[in-house]
């Protein structure tokens, strides 16, 4: 479904109907690869080249898609470092784009809320990273490509006192490195 | 003949030790005890008005802290009583029992070259006798040090044990992403910033000799365990494996013990910083973590998840023997040996907030001794008596004292913002 989604976004750059659609993917990038699109509206024969680009923005795109993905967070219950069964979906699909893009290393992030004594949060937040990080080795990503690190209760995402903002702060977060 | 002579000065200096054993006012280790009145009148002094009355305002404080005391306000003085002598002879004692007053420590303060001298008298109101005259001797600026060593010198006269206000703390203070250790006598005074990493430093505590300081920094990047030499000033050793590593706890004079969790493994470590002699004590699959020693270094206690929740537990070190300690609820945490090695004090989870308890160093007779919020990191006083340890309120981490029991708790105010992690530097 989803290469079907940027199969179409391809297609819409190459006719050079949607730059604004461009523009919101990545800012930046349109000014740089615009006016080459001109060039393949000219009736005939796709060169070499053309290809090459068209794999490339695909390429492109793609990344975008996964650092997106990335961006989201997989959350746990209070004192547990079990990834929720209805995390494993993310996981499976974070595993999948790391399989993709095997030049990409990243860093698992264990966070806790501020509930406990800090040091146990400390160990909780390893864990919780540690955990995240074997769901993606066993989905075949090589373990050398994932460092882990904990924050504890130091770096809470939302300074708030209820359990709402605990549930946001128990938390495994992707950086790409 | 000569003999004869040995024999009488042993006699008449085991009457002086029992007689002062007889002394103790107040036995703090029994189930309950009563508060003592004691009265501070502002000290005498013939030129340095100001500093008087501050100081006596300190020693009330400081008394007021110790637990062992109710300190009569100085509205209840009237004129007679505070114009009053110092001398035994000019002390009308039966004013002072009448309004309710037990102890009364009367001062005389000089002020000579910069230095200041206070002679304290404490009396007992019921016959008048005087326990306890000294002679106090600092400079000026470092009165509050004159202070502390009378309150000190006070405590240890009606309880047996010296008193608590002179000793320096270490603990974490600052916000969000950005935490460093500060160092700070008691009374909240003289605070001093010991790192500058802009980063999030945590977990310090100070060598029981005094010499070196751990802490476990993110300013590399990484958590990484530091020691540093705080005579030299620099650091002499750092933990860079990969994971989470931390020690609060120590052995002797300078060994620490320290966790490290990292896969699915969590080890304990104990190292020696004047040998460099580094010794794996326990390594597992699942979190093991928080080690404390009893005293005479036999005896382990630490977390694990082993059972599926954070419980304590205990290893006899000689036979490797594990045992667990604690079976109520699904929360305990932070275990931390008290100086005499005859309790315990953790944190355990009672009804959705985070307490303070203590239980003896079996695991029997666990009692309760904070009431809501998040509570965290106990330490025990060197002199065992006291517990430090952090405390949310209104959204706020602050420093508060209490006796081992739980009474007289107190908040230690050291900067503005958020302070926790506390500890005793020996």
């Amino acid at each position: 479904m989803k290469y079907f989604i940027i199969l179409i976004t391809v297609i819409f750059i190459f006719c050079g109907c949607a730059p604004k659609v461009v523009q919101l993917e990545q800012p930046g990038a349109t000014g740089k690869e615009g006016p080459a699109f001109g060039k393949g509206e000219k009736e005939g024969g796709i060169t070499e080249e053309e290809l090459a680009r068209s794999r490339q923005e695909r390429e492109r795109s793609m990344l975008e898609e996964m650092k997106k993905s990335l961006l989201k967070d997989i959350y746990f219950e209070f004192d547990s470092y079990v990834v929720k069964a209805d995390e494993l979906p993310r996981l499976k699909e974070i595993g999948s784009w790391l399989k993709n893009y095997k030049d990409i290393r990243i860093t698992v992030e264990g966070h806790c809320d501020e509930r406990g004594s800090a040091e146990y949060n400390l160990v909780l937040g390893q864990k919780r990273a540690e955990t995240v990080k074997d769901h993606l080795v066993k989905l075949g990503v090589d373990e050398k490509r994932i460092k882990t690190i904990s924050y504890g209760k130091e770096l809470p995402l939302d300074p708030g006192h209820t359990e709402e903002a605990w549930a946001k702060n128990r938390r495994a977060h992707f950086k790409i490195d | 003949m000569r003999k004869l002579k040995w024999i009488i000065i042993l006699i008449f200096l085991t009457c002086i030790t029992t007689n002062t054993e007889a002394r103790i006012y107040l036995d703090i280790y029994g189930k309950t005890f009563k508060k003592i009145t004691i009265g501070v009148p502002s000290f005498k002094s013939e030129t340095i008005d100001r500093l008087r009355a501050d100081m006596s305002e300190l020693l009330n404080k400081d008394l007021d802290i110790s637990g062992f005391f109710i300190v009569a306000p100085s509205s209840l003085l009237d004129r007679e009583l505070s114009d009053e002598g110092i001398e035994k002879q000019e002390i009308k004692f039966g004013n002072w029992r009448s309004i309710g007053i037990e102890l009364l420590c009367k001062g005389k303060l000089q002020q000579k070259d910069g230095e200041i001298i206070l002679e304290a008298y404490l009396y007992d109101t019921i016959d008048g006798s005087l326990m306890l005259a000294k002679r106090y001797r600092a400079k000026s600026e470092e009165w509050r040090k004159i202070v502390h060593r009378l309150a000190d010198d006070i405590v240890l006269t009606v309880t047996g044990e010296k008193g608590i206000m002179s000793s320096r703390i270490v603990f974490v203070a600052g916000g969000r992403s950005q935490k460093e250790i500060y160092t700070a006598d008691l009374d909240g005074h003289n605070t001093k910033r010991l790192t500058n990493f802009r980063s999030i430093t945590v977990l310090p505590s100070v060598s029981p000799n005094g010499k070196y300081l751990a802490y476990t920094s993110y300013k590399e990047g990484k958590p990484n365990l530091f020691i540093m030499d705080l005579e030299k000033n620099r650091e002499i050793h750092v933990e860079r494996g990969e994971g989470m590593k931390f020690g609060t706890t120590w052995i002797g004079k300078a060994t620490l013990g320290f966790s490290h969790t990292s896969g699915r493994y969590s080890s304990i470590y104990t190292f020696d910083i004047e040998k460099s002699d580094k010794r794996l004590i326990l390594s597992k699959e699942g979190i093991y973590t928080s080690p404390s020693f009893s005293p005479d270094g036999t005896k382990m206690v630490f977390v694990s998840d082993m059972y599926g929740t954070p419980q304590i537990f205990m290893q006899d070190l000689p036979s490797g023997n594990i045992k667990r300690l604690t079976y109520y609820g699904n929360y305990n945490t932070s275990p931390c040996f008290s100086p005499k090695g005859d309790l315990i004090a953790f944190v355990s989870s009672i009804e959705g907030s985070f307490e303070i308890c203590v239980m003896n160093a079996d695991g029997s007779n666990q009692r309760v001794l904070t009431n809501g919020s998040i509570n965290d990191s106990p330490q025990f006083s060197p002199c065992g008596r006291y517990i430090i340890y952090s405390s949310k309120r209104g959204g706020r981490y602050n420093i508060y004292m209490m006796l081992y029991n739980g009474e007289g708790k107190r908040m230690l105010k050291f900067t503005e913002g958020d302070a926790e992690q506390p500890k005793f530097i020996p």
